[in-house]
């Protein structure tokens, strides 16, 4: 496949790996985070950790969208879900993030209409071949999902469709790594930096790690190359002594992103004031509302919703391994009280969470061998 | 790929669609995948698109366009994101 095959190399791989083990110096440990969850899923799928020497080490940040929802929303979206003459819809990783009475699958067994999408594109269609039907569509997810749902309710509002309606859970990536370079409870060393988000948003809006917290980061693609070379890149900025903003996917990511969908993004949405993170808690201007111009497709205004805080559940360690705290098996209840089939926090629940991507490809070994 | 496996799902257990875990779900969160656009909608700024496997889907192409059939774009949630240039993007501008 062209544009994959070429990022899957497994020589062009053990010689990455040799390089990278030329630059880390003995005795120096290595904190890097990779911030987005695809870059989680691509570390354990394709077995990356166990390439790279014992001092390096890499943790998981919170670029899951499903996995930083917090139960308040699930309840809200399930409360929406049961109002009468609407159909909701949403992606299928949300249907099983657990509120605090339920998920969105309990609903639908209890007589919800409940339809799980591809795209925002894909619950229009159903808005328009159901017009005696409100039509909610569940939005979530970082700047690389945003434009698609900006795009859908442009399209709605100029075809005329009345009945298609968005309950926004979009989120931004900048507000939760200031969050996290604010904390004292993580040291990091730099950052892999997500890559299809800065299709979208570019590469300058990641400049404020390097200038104003001292931290190398470098946005990359999601092959096996792809995340090996970002390693190799922030390896090198730190022995050379250099610490800025490097970009390993310039074969898609433009330093100034994507202008059109950037332009879109701000008709159609705001910023909120503060929005709520599982496990980090609230985050100002970190998540995105309809604009006043859009107000009238806001599924949140066109129904009340509880928007009851909920907190996590105590056996929870979610916030800790969003946060890069905790490696997801040292959470109290991995595999045993939460796995996927049943899982008690959103990172064993999405794909792209990291205790569902341990859990999945058996990363249960705590200890690695020097290699 | 994704979408075979929920169809297989929903045959079994139709009222219980379930995202494949063990590959990541196309739409959700930060995954994209390359797709060659087919068949334009000029009309509507659609266009149809076929990934490396031949699963096809419509896709939103405002955010890349103008786009051509033979075009290789990366697509997110029914939305191209990017196109897929051999030189880059910042070069190919």
């Amino acid at each position: 496949m062209k544009h994959v095959d070429e990022f899957r190399d497994p020589e062009l791989g053990q010689a990455l790996a040799g390089e990278i083990l030329g630059l880390v110096e003995p005795g120096r440990h290595y904190k890097f985070m990779e911030v987005c969850g695809g870059h989680t899923h691509s570390i354990y799928k394709f077995g990356i950790d166990d390439l790279l020497p014992a001092n390096v080490e890499l943790v998981h940040g919170p670029g899951c969208p499903v996995c930083v929802i917090p139960m308040g929303r699930v309840d809200d979206a399930i409360a929406l879900a049961h109002e009468d003459n609407v159909i909701f819809t949403c992606f299928g990783d949300m249907l099983r993030v657990p509120g605090s009475d339920g998920t969105l699958l309990d609903a639908k067994a209890e007589g919800a209409d409940i339809r799980m999408v591809y795209s925002p594109l894909d619950a229009l269609r159903i808005a328009k071949a159901n017009p005696d039907r409100d039509v909610i569509f569940m939005a979530i997810g970082f700047e690389t999902t945003a434009p698609s749902t900006a795009l859908t309710l442009k399209r709605a509002k100029s075809e005329g469709v009345a009945n298609f309606f968005c309950m926004c859970n979009h989120v931004t990536i900048v507000p939760p790594l200031r969050a996290l370079l604010d904390s004292p409870d993580l040291r990091l060393d730099g950052f892999i930096g997500p890559g299809h988000v800065s299709t979208v948003v570019g590469v300058r809006p990641f400049e404020f790690i390097p200038a104003e917290y001292g931290k190398p980061i470098s946005v990359a693609g999601f092959e096996p190359l792809d995340v090996l070379h970002a390693i190799h890149m922030i390896l090198t900025q730190l022995k050379e002594g250099r610490c800025e903003v490097e970009n390993q996917y310039a074969r898609v990511v433009p330093y100034e992103g994507n202008p059109r969908a950037l332009q879109i993004m701000s008709e159609v949405f705001e910023l909120r004031p503060h929005f709520e993170w599982r496990g980090m808690g609230f985050i100002s201007q970190s998540g995105l509302k309809l604009s006043k111009a859009y107000a009238d497709l806001d599924a949140e205004i066109r129904y009340s919703v509880p928007g009851v805080r909920v907190a996590d559940p105590k056996a929870c360690q979610c916030g800790e391994v969003l946060k890069g705290v905790i490696k997801p098996w040292e959470c109290k209840v991995f595999g045993s009280g939460c796995t996927p089939e049943r899982p008690i926090g959103t990172c064993m629940v999405s794909s792209e969470g990291a205790c569902a991507a341990y859990y999945n490809y058996g990363r249960f070994a705590r200890e690695r061998e020097v290699v | 790929m994704s979408r075979l496996v929920v169809s297989a799902a929903a045959a079994f257990a139709p009222t219980a669609p379930v995202c494949e875990h063990t590959t990541g779900c196309i739409t959700c969160g930060d995954v994209a995948i390359p797709m060659n656009v087919v068949r334009l909608d000029e009309a509507r700024g659609l266009a149809l698109c076929a990934d490396d496997d031949g699963n096809s889907e419509t896709v939103e192409t405002d955010l890349v366009a103008p786009v051509a059939p033979g075009d290789r774009l990366l697509v997110h949630a029914g939305t191209a994101i990017a196109r897929l240039n051999e030189e880059g993007p910042d070069e190919a501008r």
